[in-house]
Parts: C-alpha cells; structure tokens; sequence
C-alpha cells in the first residue's frame, strides 16, 4: 500500500496536521446537529482526510464501507429524458460524487440526488443520525446553474440531508452557497508540518532518514502534504539508503512542461508555436488538467523571464485562463496564451536590442 | 439609375451632343467605355458623324430594350437592332466598332455591372465617359488616357507608366542580387517555396487586355516580387495563358533566375525564350503605347473586315442552323412553328436560349464522350437484332449472352449532354424517342398511354412497351422504330413506390430499346437497376472542349471573347455546358466584348453552387488573394461546415505566411498577427460554447467571423511547411483526433481511479491520481521488475496490483498515459520475460482474486436506482452486526469465496468460515450482486436481506452466483 494511504489518518483523534480544526470538527459533530459544510483550501492541504474523518465521527467505522457504484440518473428536462451517468462512492450513510463529471449537466444530477436522498431517508430506529451524508467534490469546477440550482435544494432538504463541500477555491462557489454552510478552511500544512510527517512515517517505516532530507522534500512539495509524501516514497522506490544530496525526482509531466517553456523561451518562430502545440497535445491527452497546465507553464516561465514582463505574462495567463473556462477546446486557449506571450518575449527583446 | 434619370441623361446628353459634335471630335473617338478596350477606332471623321447618328439611334433602342421589353415585334433584340442597322449603314462606311460601342455604353447604363476596375467611380465616371462616345466632350482628354483610364481610375497613366519604369529601373540591380539568394534556398528545400524577394515593391503595371493574347506562358522559380499566383492571374488577366510544363507551344518561360530544374532544361531544349519579371512587365506597359496611333488605324481597319466577314459568316451559319431545324419539323409541332418562324426571320433567335439552340444536331458536334456515344450508338443499332429477331430464329442462345443488356444506364453530372446524345442518337438511327421525364411525370393521373404517362408511371411505361412491341410486331416497316428514353430515373422512386423495380420488370420484357439517364449511378435507389443496365458513365468534358466549342458559339453569336476567358468560364461552370452556355447567353445581353476579368467577375459571384468540401473553403480563405473575396463570400466558406472549417483553420493557421507582412520584419509582426488571431480563435471558442450550450445560434455569424474569417484574413498568403516532408496541404484539423484520444485515456483513467477507490485505500481524485499519484504508481509497477530478480520482482507487483486492485488492463493505462513524446517509454529496460512472467503470475493471482468493482458493470435495462434504494434501507441492519469486522478478515473471505468454487477438499472448512463471517459478508455478497444484476441474482435483493442470517446453503446459492458472475466479469 502507499504511504499517503496506510498513513492516512482515520479519526479526528489521530491526525497530525489540523489538529485545531479536527478537534473544532469533533465537537460540532459530537455535540449539535452539524450543518452543511464547506472545506476548502489548496491541494494536498487534507481536506478529504478531515471530511472522511468526520464521516467516520458521525457514523462510526461502516462509513468506511464504501463501495462504488456507476449510476445512472433519468432527469426529465423539458421534453426530453437525459441520461446521466456517474461514479458514486456511498456507504450506508453517506454519498460522495463528483458532479462536475457530468459536465454540463451538473445540474440535474445536484437536483436529482439531494432529492433522492430526501426520499431514502434513514429509518431511526437505533437513536442514530436520521440524516444523510453528501459529499460533493469540485464544487468550484461545478457550473453557474448547478451552483444555483444546488441553493435551493440545500434548504429545502437540510433535515434529511447534510452536504460537505469540498473544493479548492471558495472564491468560484457562488456567494449563495458559502453564505449557507460553515465554512471550513484548511490550510497548506507549513514546512515544518510536513516534515514532522515524513519523519512520523520514516520512523514507523523504520528508515534512516540522512538529516536536511525531509526538508529538501518539504521544500519540493510546494506545501502539498500529499505530494511531500508521495515524492518521499518515490525517492524510496528509487534509492535506499537515502542519500542526503540524492536528487528528488519531479512529476513526468512537469518535466514535460518544463521543458515546453524553455522551448518556448529559446526562439520564437511559428514553427517553434507549431512544435510546442504538439507537445501541449500531448499533455492533455494525457489527461493533465488544462487548467495545470496553464498554471504549470506560468511558473516556469517566470523563472526565466525579466522581470517587467512577468507583470503582463501573469495577466495575460489570468487572462487566458478564464476564457478557458469559458470554452470547451483548452488547447486553443493555451495556444492563444502561447502565443501571446512568444509575442510579448519576443517585442520585448527586440527592444533591448534596439537600446 | 432610375428610368427618369436614364431619360433625362438623354435628353441632355443629346442636346449636347448637338452641339459639340462636330467641333470636338477628335478626343471623342478614343473614350471608349472599358469593355471596347480591344476594338479599334474608326477614322476620326466617320466617328463624329457615326457618334451623332448613334446618339440619336441610341435613345430609341434604349427606350426599347428598357421601356417596352414585352413588345414582340419590336422586342428584336439589340443585336438585330444592330443587323438592320447595318443593313442601312454599310454603304456608308464600316461601322462594327461603333455598334459595338452603342451596344456597349447601353450595357454600362443598364446594368451596373460589378467590375472591378470602375466599380468605385461607376456612375458619374461612366456619363463621362458615355457622353464622351457619342461626342459630347466636356473634358478634354488625352489619347493615351482613354485606353487607360478604365483600367487606372486614379491616375493618369502617362505619369503612372513613368512612375512605374522609374522605381524599377531604381530597384533592378539590388534585386537581381537577393533574388538569387532566395532562389538557392528555395531549390535546395524542394516543394517549399520561398518569398519572392522584393514582395510588393514593384509596382504592378496594367496593360491592354489582349497584349498578351496567344502568348504561353510556364512560371518557372521565385518571381522577384510577384508570387506565382499573383503572376498567373496577372497573364491571365491580359490575355496570356499559363501552363504548367513547358512544351513547343511555349511562348516563355517567366523566371528570375536560372534555377536549373527541370522547366528551365526543357526549355533551352526546346528553345523556348526566357522572360524576367520586369520583362512581362514592359510587355504589358508597351501595349498601352503600341495601341497609340502607329497600330491604331491598321488594326482598326483590320478589324472591320474581320467584323464583316463575321458578321456574314453569321448569317450563313444561322441558315444552315434553321435548315436542320426545317427538316426535323415534321417531328414534332414546336419545333415545327419555331422553325417556320426562323426561317422567316433569321434573326427572330430570341425565343430560344442559347443552350436549345446550340444544342448538338449530330452526334458528332457532342462534347467529348464520343467513344460513349459510339457505344451507344452500336448498342441501339445491336438491339433489335438481339432480341427480337431472337425470338423467332436463335432462341436461348443469344439471351444468355451476358454481355448484352437490354437497356442502356447513361449517368454523369447536368449538363454534359447525357438527354442530348440519347436523343441525338436514336434520332440518327430513325428510331421514334419517346422521353419519358420522370420527375415531370410523376404523380400525374394521365391517361395518355402514348406518352408512357399514366396513374401509375410504371404501369403505363408497361403498357407502352408492349403496344410499341405490337406495333413492331404487326408491320415494322411502317411504322418507324421506337426507342424509349427514361429520364431522371434517379428522381423516380421518390413519387411511386416500386418504380424502379417496375421499371426493371418492364425492361425484361420490354420490346423497345431502353433508355435510362441518371445523375448518380452509385445512387441508393439504383442499385437493383443497374445489374440490368449497360453502364455508360458520361464524364466531364475538359475545359478546352468547352472552350473551343463556347468559341464557336460565340462567334456564331456575334461576340468578341478571347480564348483564356472561355476557359475560366468552362472552369468555372464546373464542366456543366449548358450552365457555361447560360451564363455566357447572359452575358451577352450586357457586352459583346467578354474578357478574362468579367467572366471572372460574373462568375466568382454567380458561379456554379457546388458542394465546398471543408478543405477547399479553408484554402479559399487562406488564399493568397482572399483579402479580395466579399464579407458574403467568407461567411458562405467558413458556413460550410461550421464545425470542420474552424478546427482546419486553427491546425493551419500557423502555417501561414501573411502577405501582408513583407519579408524584412524579421517575424515580429508575423507572430503579433498569429497571437491575434489565436485569440480570435479563443473567441471563435467561447462563442460556439455560447451556442451550443445555450442554444443562442444568433450568433453563429459571429462565431464563424472570430473562428475563421477573423484569423483567415490575418493569415492569408503563402503556406509554407513547419516540419521537415510535411506536404504543403492543410493538414486535418488535429483536435478531433488528440480529444477522443483524450476521451479514451480519460475512461481508462477513470476505470483505474474506480478500481482503486473500490480498494478502499485511496480515495482521492480523478486528477490527483493523475497529476500526483501516477509517478509513483508508475515507479512502484515498473521499477521492481527493472532492478529486482525476476520472480521476486513479479511478487512484488502482483502483490501491490492486488492491494489496490489494480488490473492489468489498469497497468497498461498506467504507463499509456505516462508517454510522452520524446521521453523514454517507461517500460523500456523490462525483459520480456519478466512481463510474460508478471502476466503469467498476475493471471495466476486473478484465480483468487476479487475485483471489487463489480458494480461497476452497468446491464442494459436495468434501473439502478431503485434497487439502490431497498439496498439503502435495509443495510444498516446488517451493518450493525459487521461493524467489528475488519479489513483483512474480510479480505481473506474473498479470497475464499472464489476458491469455493474449485471443489477442493477444503470446502467444508471454509463453510464454516463463510458462516462464521456471514454478517459481515452481507454486505459484501449484496454488493456484487446488485451489480451483476438481474443475470444471476435468483432472489430479490429483499428477500435476501431479509435472511441475512439465514441456512448456510442458500447463503451459499447467493455466493456462488456471485462469484460466477463476477469471473465472467473478469473475463471480459
């Protein structure tokens, strides 16, 4: 098993990083009825982990019990029948789904399970929770309409059905939405934090672990506990002993853009564009996330860009980026980016070397 | 212009003229409108007089063509107008241009016709210039100017030819020496070619329209500063023709420098001269002043006689059109009185358009085919001695001779003389046609049987051929033979059912020869017909066909055009004579004198529909000279295909040299140009989510602008290639291709991320397993096998394949998506054999494997829902029991539970495991079954729950299904 997963914390009690928060967390679940839920905060910071260990407070060990389920949803939306399909994660007690994997169509499925949670509701007969669990994923990535839609139902179905929200940045959940929840943020666990970590698991691992080593690692992780450990055991995969100045491998793909943005730093030329269009192809099918990508290629092009035109390279990416999510073909708006900045680089040495 | 202007005009106009005629004649003479370019003046004297005749001759025949169209006896068209006129002037002195001249200043007022040249000054300018023809001169005008200022509206052309010869001269010598350079490179990098050097430097000069008539042309390299394409239609454009390989009848070879291919070698052979840039260009400039007076009034002279012998060739040719025409009377009415009429009248041509009239009267006149039409021609000569005389003398022998066929299936595109040839045909063999057209026909309850159209068309057509068989059979020698001529048969079965398998059934009994004419032969409705058919497939005539017969025509008609000009018309038609003969009749009404620009420019708008193939409509748009096509036009292009179009344009755009970027900017403005349009693109992007998604097709205008024409009009030039053997066409769009790749990879991706939350160990993200997991999960699968010894290695990977469930299907998307293009294959540096081994000993493992996502199987018809819903309630009964169980118990259970299934001697054991565990395997048995659905499960899923603790052997039956289903799964 991987480390990230048999070091996983499962209670509230038992974790390492927020441990405030988890400790707030417990005493809302234990005490009161919880309300709606909204976790949010970067990647790797431990939002899953907390709400799967208040899952675990609420309902106790069979909400570790899932299974997986593709589930198909028949929405009646105007006229005609759509069928939806969809991964679901549920146990007995609670549902966890990714709604913004049904693309535009979001909405239906937000409609259509919080009412079809409603109608199941739990039978009490043990003194336990008469209500149910939502776990919604993404919820930044969920469209305007399914935001909108998810407002009222919130309310209307609260006594069945508590919702946990989780998303990266509570800025893209409408202000509807964050008004009725708690909202919970979790923070990048800090440098220390992480190291504490990985020290916890190299000692139960029983490794040596050469001194400054974690921190290198915490240091790479970009403050993602997820990635700390996960490139812990990759180095571990790769050389045992560790070695104190043993070189922390990256990800392929940021390598891969890494390499993109140096291209596209040492000439700018259509055919250049044509070839850096090439490898982006390759990232997304891949399966990168455009929206990475993007974000990916900003940071290293800053490394190596002067610096008044890392102003307007940033505003051009956020630029960009927005028009991305308002399109459906990511590529061209990479390109555009691309382009743009292959542009400005290029006006911009052009001027230097006319002074 | 209104009528009221038009007369006013006139009115002035002639009052003017009385006045200033005979003063002024002289400048009058040569302002001649732009369509009379070629035509010669007359001597000056004449032409005063002749102008003041025809002004006022002119305002009757305006009145009438414009006032009283429908009037039929004076409705005689201007043409025959001209005829009687002449008739009355001939003896006074040779007057073509004149005529030609009214004909034309006529035209310029009653049609504002879309040229180029004049179209930005087209009224006011064309007064002047009208008034001016008939001797009213208010300006006085110079010689040289009336040859050239239709063609240069802005300046006068003594200034602008100096201009021009100046800044050449100017920048000859530097030319010459980076011409070479470029050459050299676009040698050494074959198929690409390079920028013209001096691109958009010179000036490019306008000459008379025929200076370069009958002259061949071959383009040869780089041009200094022409592209190629601008260089063609430059040729054309005077009167020039351009071919692609040099031959004998090359008049030049037009190149800068000597490159050595294969062109140039030919023509030193051949001695073919050599011709630079600047050397076309003084060609053209020195006609504008050859056409002064030196040639002037020889050519005129010629020129007259020409019109004369025209003229009477004309009217030799016109009765030997009505006599065919007499002699076929007696066949049918129509043609009859129209005959009768023509020969009262030659000139009464009006009543046919040109396409009845210069129909083909033998088959010989046919428009290529000719070997098509001889076929035919056998066929029917054949036909009555193949299968009727067989009847009575060789029976049997002759009707199984597959080669012969009963009836004739012609088929080809409109208008390349399919129904003419049929007809033209049997009429030369005697046979009686009887056309039956079928799209005429259809749905009409008449009861002519004669005709072959009856309630039913095929039932009649039945009917008809057997009475004509009687016919035949009583006396041949009567009556004449009859041959039946099914049209548009592809156009038949729409109407009636059954036609075409009717009109099979009649062609197997059928005692008449069988005509049968269709567009497409590989057409649906066709396939049963075509087995019984002889198969002739018509093709397009090439466009020298056309154009020498077009010529004829012309001529026939009495119209000045040059050779280049039917060609493009031919082009442009797409093969389709009767079209080219349509608009060529049009034409005619507006201008006698047709050149290469006005076919051009009718054509370019009025042109032939024809279905634009995505490709083509990109390459329109990116063409060189696109910057010239109408908003209209673009829309049309990029519309038609409004998905394809887009994702060609945004492959290709990079591609593209702009022409408006000229070479020296060193590739700034050219990337500035491309970052715009790439945002255009984006735009192009947002709008179609706009419009797809929320259905505002309102702006699909919009979405087409900022998706093609936006970027096209940025980037249209000179494609040129990005890789090393690319082929220099637009590539298909690669979206499509890289998004279900993407698509593909995705659902493996998700396929794996179930398998693993079906583990229970991970519960992350889609995109977290990809964007952070992958490398692990990638070096713990592939590392071991490259540095441990193998069966260890393969241990150790099977191992943690089953902790996460991973399959192998799973493995291979693993490292699938980790490729990357220029990266080492991650699983390069494995041996075969450890794979063979690791499949081998993951098969193994497979045996007492579960995979827990079964559920993951959707089956047809089966609504999961509700079933989820009984499953919620009833659960957490048995949950409460299985709550103390943990993990790795149940772990081993599932192992177990499949091993059951093998018989082994362990089986009472692990029964009695089964029980032990029973609650906590509840859950777990009603997992898999609910998945596998209805297939297996013999009880509902209530009934189950409800003996949660229950007989061991029905707990059994439920597991054993289970499993089963779930190694079914396995399998596939």
């Amino acid at each position: 098993m991987l480390w990230v997963d048999k070091y996983r914390p499962k209670t509230l009690d038992n974790v390492l990083v927020h441990q405030d928060v988890a400790q707030n967390l417990k005493k809302l679940v234990t005490e009161q009825d919880c309300p709606h839920l909204l976790f949010y905060g970067p990647s790797g910071s431990g939002k899953k982990t907390l709400i799967m260990a208040v899952i675990r407070q609420m309902f106790g060990p069979s909400a570790e019990k899932v299974k997986v389920e593709n589930k198909t949803w028949k929405v009646e939306a105007g006229s005609r029948t759509i069928d939806i399909e969809l991964t679901t994660l549920s146990s007995t007690n609670h549902v966890e789904l990714n709604p913004s994997d049904a693309g535009f169509q979001d909405r239906y499925i937000v409609q259509e399970i919080i009412k079809e949670m409603a109608k199941n509701r739990p039978i009490d007969t043990k003194g336990k929770k008469g209500y149910k669990v939502l776990v919604l994923n993404e919820v930044d990535k969920l469209s305007r309409e399914a935001q909108h839609s998810l407002r009222r139902t919130m309310e209307k179905y609260s006594a069945y059905c508590r919702l946990i929200l989780c998303c990266n940045s509570s800025s893209k959940v409408t202000e509807a939405i964050r008004s009725r929840c708690l909202n919970v943020r979790i923070n990048a666990p800090t440098e220390e934090q992480i190291v504490n970590v990985l020290e916890f698991i190299g000692k139960k691992e029983g490794l040596k672990i050469p001194s400054g080593f974690t921190a290198r690692i915490a240091e790479k992780s970009n403050r993602s506990l997820r990635r700390a450990i996960l490139s812990f055991e990759t180095c571990r995969v790769q050389q045992y002993p560790f070695t104190s100045n043993q070189s922390i491998p990256p990800m392929d793909w940021e390598e891969y853009i890494s390499e993109i943005a140096s291209d596209i730093m040492k000439e700018q030329s259509p055919k250049r564009l044509y070839q850096v269009r090439l490898k982006l192809y390759e990232l997304l099918v891949n399966c990168i996330p455009p929206e990475i990508v993007l974000k990916r290629l900003l940071y290293e092009l800053l490394k190596k860009l002067d610096i008044e035109l890392k102003h307007e390279v940033c505003h051009w990416a956020a630029y960009y980026e927005h028009r991305m999510r308002l399109g459906q073909k990511a590529i061209f708006h990479i390109e555009g980016t691309v382009s743009g900045e292959k542009n400005r680089a290029l006006v911009k040495l052009r001027q230097k070397a006319w002074l | 212009m209104s009528q009221s202007d038009i007369r006013k005009w006139f009115m002035k106009s002639h009052d003017k003229g009385k006045g200033n005629g005979n003063t002024d004649s002289k400048p009058a003479k040569p302002a001649q409108p732009a369509q009379c370019a070629t035509e010669k003046q007359p001597s000056q004297a004449k032409a005063a007089q002749a102008s003041q005749e025809n002004s006022g001759r002119r305002k009757t025949s305006k009145y009438f063509s414009t006032d009283k169209p429908k009037e039929e006896k004076e409705s005689v068209e201007v043409r025959a107008k001209r005829k009687n006129q002449k008739d009355h002037d001939e003896s006074v002195k040779p007057l073509p241009a004149k005529k030609i001249r009214k004909v034309d200043t006529n035209s310029d007022d009653d049609f504002i016709l879309p040229s180029s040249k004049n179209s930005d000054d087209a009224t006011p300018r064309k007064k002047l210039k009208g008034g001016s023809g008939r001797g009213i001169v208010q300006k006085p005008l110079k010689v040289d100017e009336s040859d050239e200022d239709d063609l240069e509206d802005k300046e006068t052309p003594v200034k602008s030819s100096g201009r021009g010869r100046g800044g050449r001269g100017a920048s000859a010598a530097p030319a010459g020496g980076r011409g070479r350079g470029a050459g050299r490179g676009g040698f050494m990098n074959f198929g690409e070619r390079k920028d013209p050097p001096n691109k958009g430097q010179k000036e490019v000069p306008e000459g008379a329209s025929d200076c370069l008539a009958g002259l061949t042309f071959v383009i040869s390299g780089t041009l200094d500063s022409l592209e190629r394409e601008e260089a063609e239609d430059l040729i054309k454009r005077h009167g020039g023709r351009v071919t692609g390989s040099v031959s004998k009848k090359t008049n030049y070879l037009l190149c800068d420098e000597d490159i050595g291919g294969n062109k140039s070698s030919k023509a030193k052979e051949l001695g073919t001269a050599f011709l630079t840039e600047d050397g076309l260009f003084d060609m053209i400039r020195a006609s504008n002043h050859a056409k002064a007076p030196a040639q002037e009034s020889k050519k005129s002279v010629d020129n007259a006689v020409d019109r004369l012998c025209t003229e009477k060739k004309i009217r030799r040719q016109k009765i030997a059109v009505a006599a065919p025409c007499k002699s076929a009377a007696n066949k049918g009415m129509t043609s009859g009185a129209s005959a009768a009429r023509q020969s009262g009248q030659s000139t009464q041509h009006s009543a046919l358009t040109w396409t009845e009239k210069y129909r083909p009267k033998v088959p010989g006149d046919i428009i290529g085919n000719q070997s098509l039409v001889k076929q035919l021609h056998d066929w029917l000569v054949n036909w009555h001695e193949q299968f009727l005389d067989t009847g009575s003398k060789k029976k049997g022998k002759k009707a199984n001779d597959s080669g012969a066929k009963k009836a004739v299936l012609l088929s080809g595109t409109p208008g390349i003389g399919k129904t003419t040839s049929a007809k033209l045909v049997s009429q030369m063999l005697g046979f009686q046609a009887v056309e039956v057209n079928a799209s005429d026909t259809r749905g009409k309850a008449d009861a002519k049987i004669q005709k072959g159209i009856g309630g039913s068309n095929a039932n009649s057509i039945k009917e008809f051929v057997n009475n004509e068989a009687l016919n035949i059979n009583m006396d041949r020698s009567k009556h004449p033979k009859t041959v039946l001529i099914m049209d548009e048969v592809d156009g038949m079965s729409a109407g009636d059912r059954g036609g075409i398998a009717d009109l099979i059934s009649s062609i197997k009994i059928s005692k008449v020869p069988i005509i049968c004419i269709c567009n497409d032969r590989y057409s649906q409705k066709l396939k049963s017909l075509v087995n019984y058919c002889l198969l002739l497939s018509f093709r397009k005539p090439t466009k020298q066909q056309m154009a020498k017969r077009l010529m004829e025509v012309a001529k026939a008609e009495g119209l000045q055009v040059n050779e280049i000009a039917l060609e493009e018309l031919a082009e442009r038609v797409n093969g389709d004579m009767r079209m080219a003969l349509n608009q060529l009749q049009y034409m005619s009404l507006s201008m006698s004198v047709i050149k290469y620009d006005d076919v051009r420019q009718r054509l370019l708008s009025s042109g032939k529909d024809e279905d634009i193939s995505p490709f083509t409509a990109v390459d329109k748009l990116f063409g060189f000279n696109s910057g010239k096509l109408r908003m209209d036009e673009r829309i049309d292009l990029s519309m038609s295909d409004p998905d394809l179009v887009p994702l060609l344009i945004q492959e290709n755009y990079i591609n593209y040299r702009p022409s408006s970027v000229s070479k020296d900017d060193n590739g700034i403005k050219r990337l500035s140009l491309i970052a715009r349009a790439a945002e255009s693109i984006g735009d192009g992007d947002i709008f179609n989510v706009q419009i797809r998604k929320y259905r505002q097709w309102q702006l699909s205008q919009s979405g087409s602008l900022s998706s093609c024409i936006i970027p096209a009009s940025l980037l249209h030039g000179q494609r040129e290639t990005l890789e090393q053997g690319e082929r220099n066409y637009n590539r298909f769009g690669g979206w499509l291709g890289k998004n279900s790749t993407l698509g593909k990879n995705r659902r493996l991706l998700e396929d794996l991320h179930v398998h693993l939350l079906a583990s229970r160990e991970s519960n992350s993200d889609r995109e977290t397993l990809r964007v952070e997991y992958n490398t692990l999960l990638l070096k713990r699968l592939t590392e071991p096998l490259r540095v441990l010894p193998k069966d260890e290695a393969v241990q150790e990977v099977v191992e943690f394949m089953n902790t996460y469930s991973i399959s192998q299907d799973d493995f291979d998307t693993i490292v699938e998506i980790s490729k990357f293009k220029g990266r080492p294959n991650p699983m390069d540096g494995v041996q075969s054999t450890v794979k063979a081994a690791l499949t081998r000993a993951y098969k193994e493992g497979c045996k007492t494997r579960l995979v827990r996502a079964a559920d993951l199987i959707t089956l047809p018809g089966i609504k999961k829902a509700p079933k989820k819903r009984i499953a919620a309630i009833l659960e957490p009964v048995e949950d409460g029991l299985g709550e103390n169980n943990d993990d790795p118990v149940e772990e081993s259970e599932e192992e177990s539970s499949d091993a059951e299934d093998i018989k082994d001697s362990a089986v009472g054991e692990k029964l009695q495991q089964e029980l032990q565990s029973l609650s906590s395997k509840g859950v777990q048995v009603q997992v898999d079954l609910k998945g596998s659905g209805n297939s297996s499960a013999k009880k509902t899923p209530a009934a189950r729950g409800k003996d949660g603790s229950g007989s061991a052997a029905q707990k059994k039956g439920a597991r054993g299904s289970g499993s089963g289903t779930k190694r079914k799964r396995w399998g596939k």
